[in-house]
């Protein structure tokens, strides 16, 4: 047996043992742990958690602020590294104050950035509010949650300077970023998983996909240490796993829940939700990297080119091309369940469901898309790999992010208890960003074409001209995040309050229809009526109540 | 003898949320007038360079040499959109 096949096998029974424990508790250690838990979450530290606010909320509000706020450098950085792939030079001033990027080096940093920083702090934003919601209770610790908003921050900018620079005086910069990340990861998944042994009701799906996506990710570090992580194979393995659980399972599953909750449908299909769950875990997503670089260096060990058996090579194939049935499933559901719902971004109520459409619409063309260049990558003469890192480019810019952020849009009313500022400047970023990025990325990749095609070097007049403005393009993302950075914080201050527990519950047909408050026909038919559905107006009367007497 | 009942509002600070279209006109004499003491320093004192600013100036020599600083420009000043608004929002209560 290979190593990939070793690994994947200790990841899967160790992600069965997971789900095993969290359905079934630790028997008669439960409380004990749990109270230690709960100790470790705010007691043991000290006077720091007295620092931050523990309102219904903040947790979540805090993450994603923060969220935004790197969505900001993520842009820039990988307009800079687009740039920089055209002109070298072009910010060669900067070298006089020490700082000498590349385009390959901004561009690993703005992986970083993004993934973590911008996307991961969305995620785990969202994941606060509605894991909570669907348990039908309170997150474990809302001031942990704000406090290590914080941690988390600090290791991805740590992240972001190791990717410049690994080593500075003699001090490596991704240990430092390592051990703030494990223990801001560590604190983040205890807090959920605190909230979820609280549960009233059994968790619905979309919370399990959640749960397991954020435990898939230490999980699957540990299955690869033990599959040995210093061959090259184990490393693009990890990156795969975390790549198709942490980011893909988590946004699939928020994705649901915000799909269902903004048009007020229900989820359209069970079973392929199920599918979406199960199909996370058991294939290799092919959307990532063509290495494993990333992976290596957070687990500081030595990164090594992919040399993969013949035997480990069938399976990920195998597993690869599986990979393509829950993106259909989740494709397909998301679909189906915001069809006719009153989604559309001149209603502020829906802020963010135009992001999530993108998101979805691009997911599956880029899931096959990056199943052949991982295909190619992984064999003896790969002719695609200078396509490699425009297309992580676009997953990360065109499924990743609008996902991510779509979600945390959504929810804002929800979370703060404020409407966003300007449903204008929301269609606004969302035109930017999208286009920006759609275009800016297509650009690119057709310079990508050109050069392999050329096999000049990438400042050749073709290439290089239209590589800046793929450049250019892009840099509508980094206006579009500043004005949704914009939008968001002066909603937490000026926004429209919104009162809590908006209407959603619909059903997707029905044949009669409680009308209780004047509304729209348009709403009447996003809730699942049709023509022949009968309105039933709901008389209602301000009259006080009293005892029914009995003849 | 004046009453004293007018200055009994006086220890209060109110700050108006309404922003009169006039004071655009305030902005915008301001920044003629700007211009135009430019104009007047070139035609009063030709070829010589205008104080201070001329010798801040050569610092940035080979700096802004790329098409880039001008994005990179616009993104800081939405930093800085960023930052201002967050200390105008939050004291303005």
């Amino acid at each position: 047996m290979g190593d990939v096949v070793t690994s994947m096998a200790f990841f899967w029974g160790l992600m069965l043992l997971a789900y095993f424990l969290m359905q079934n508790g630790l028997g008669i250690l439960n409380d004990v742990v749990k109270s230690m838990c709960r100790f470790a979450l705010g007691k043991a530290l000290g006077p720091a958690i007295d620092f931050v606010e523990g309102r219904e909320g903040s947790a979540s509000k805090t993450w994603m602020m923060h969220g935004l706020f790197w969505l900001i450098l993520a842009s820039l950085f990988t307009f800079e590294g687009l740039w920089l792939a055209y002109d070298p030079h072009a910010l060669h001033s900067l070298s006089s104050w020490g700082y000498s990027p590349t385009s390959t080096s901004l561009l690993y940093a703005a992986g970083f950035a993004t993934l973590y920083g911008a996307v991961g702090m969305l995620i785990i934003s969202s994941s606060f509010h509605i894991i909570p919601k669907l348990a039908d209770t309170e997150l474990a610790s809302e001031k942990n949650g704000t406090l290590v908003s914080y941690l988390w921050t600090l290791s991805v900018l740590f992240l972001v300077i190791a990717a410049h620079n690994p080593e500075i005086l003699g001090v490596n910069i991704f240990l430092i970023a390592t051990i703030l990340h494990g223990l801001a990861f560590l604190a983040v998944l205890i807090n959920l998983l605190l909230t979820v042994s609280e549960r009233k009701s059994a968790l619905p799906l979309p919370g399990w996909l959640i749960m397991l996506g954020m435990l898939a990710d230490p999980v699957s570090v540990v299955a690869t240490i033990l599959g040995g992580i210093g061959s090259g194979s184990v490393q693009w393995l990890l990156a795969h796993l975390v790549s198709g659980t942490f980011f893909f399972a988590t946004l699939a599953g928020i994705s649901l829940y915000v799909s269902s909750s903004a048009t007020g449908n229900p989820l359209w299909s069970r079973s392929l939700t199920a599918v979406t769950t199960v199909g996370a875990i058991v294939t290799i997503t092919p959307m990532g990297y063509t290495d494993g670089k990333m992976a290596a260096d957070m687990l500081l060990v030595g990164f090594e080119e992919i040399s993969m058996q013949s035997t480990d090579g069938i399976a990920v194939a195998f597993l690869m091309a599986l990979a393509i049935v829950p993106v259909m499933a989740l494709v397909a559901n998301i679909m189906m369940t915001l069809r006719g719902g009153d989604a559309f971004v001149e209603n502020p109520d829906s802020a963010g469901v135009p992001e999530i459409n993108l998101g979805t619409s691009m997911l599956l063309p880029l899931a096959v898309a990056s199943l052949f260049v991982q295909s190619d990558a992984l064999s003896h003469n790969p002719e695609l790999a200078g396509l490699s890192s425009t297309l992580v480019l676009m997953v990360i810019w065109l499924v990743l992010v609008p996902l991510a952020l779509g979600a945390s849009q959504n929810l804002y009313p929800s979370i703060t208890g404020r409407s966003l500022l300007s449903a204008n400047r929301s269609r606004w970023a969302f035109w930017m960003m999208g286009w920006g990025a759609f275009f800016g990325l297509a650009i690119t990749m057709m310079a990508d074409f050109a050069q392999i095609e050329a096999a000049a070097d990438s400042t050749g007049i073709v290439s290089g001209e239209v590589r800046v403005l793929g450049a250019i393009l892009f840099y509508g993302t980094a206006i579009g995040a500043i004005m949704h950075a914009l939008n968001a914080l002066s909603g937490l201050y000026r926004g429209a309050p919104v009162s809590k527990g908006r209407p959603t519950s619909t059903s997707i047909s029905r044949d009669d229809y409680s009308l209780t408050t004047p509304t729209s026909v348009r709403r009447i038919l996003a809730g699942g009526a049709h023509l022949d559905t009968t309105v039933v107006p709901v008389g209602e009367s301000d009259e006080t109540g009293s005892p029914t007497e009995l003849d | 003898m004046m009453s004293s009942d007018s200055t009994d509002s006086v220890g209060e600070f109110i700050q108006g949320e309404s922003e009169p279209s006039s004071s655009w006109v305030v902005l915008a004499l301001g920044l003629v007038l700007s211009l135009a003491t430019l104009i007047l320093h070139g035609i009063l004192f030709p070829g010589r360079d205008l104080p201070v600013i001329s010798d801040i100036l050569p610092v940035f020599d080979g700096v802004f040499d790329s098409g880039i600083w001008f994005f990179i420009l616009g993104v800081m000043l939405g930093v800085f959109a960023i930052i201002a608004t967050m200390m105008t929002e939050a004291t303005s209560e």
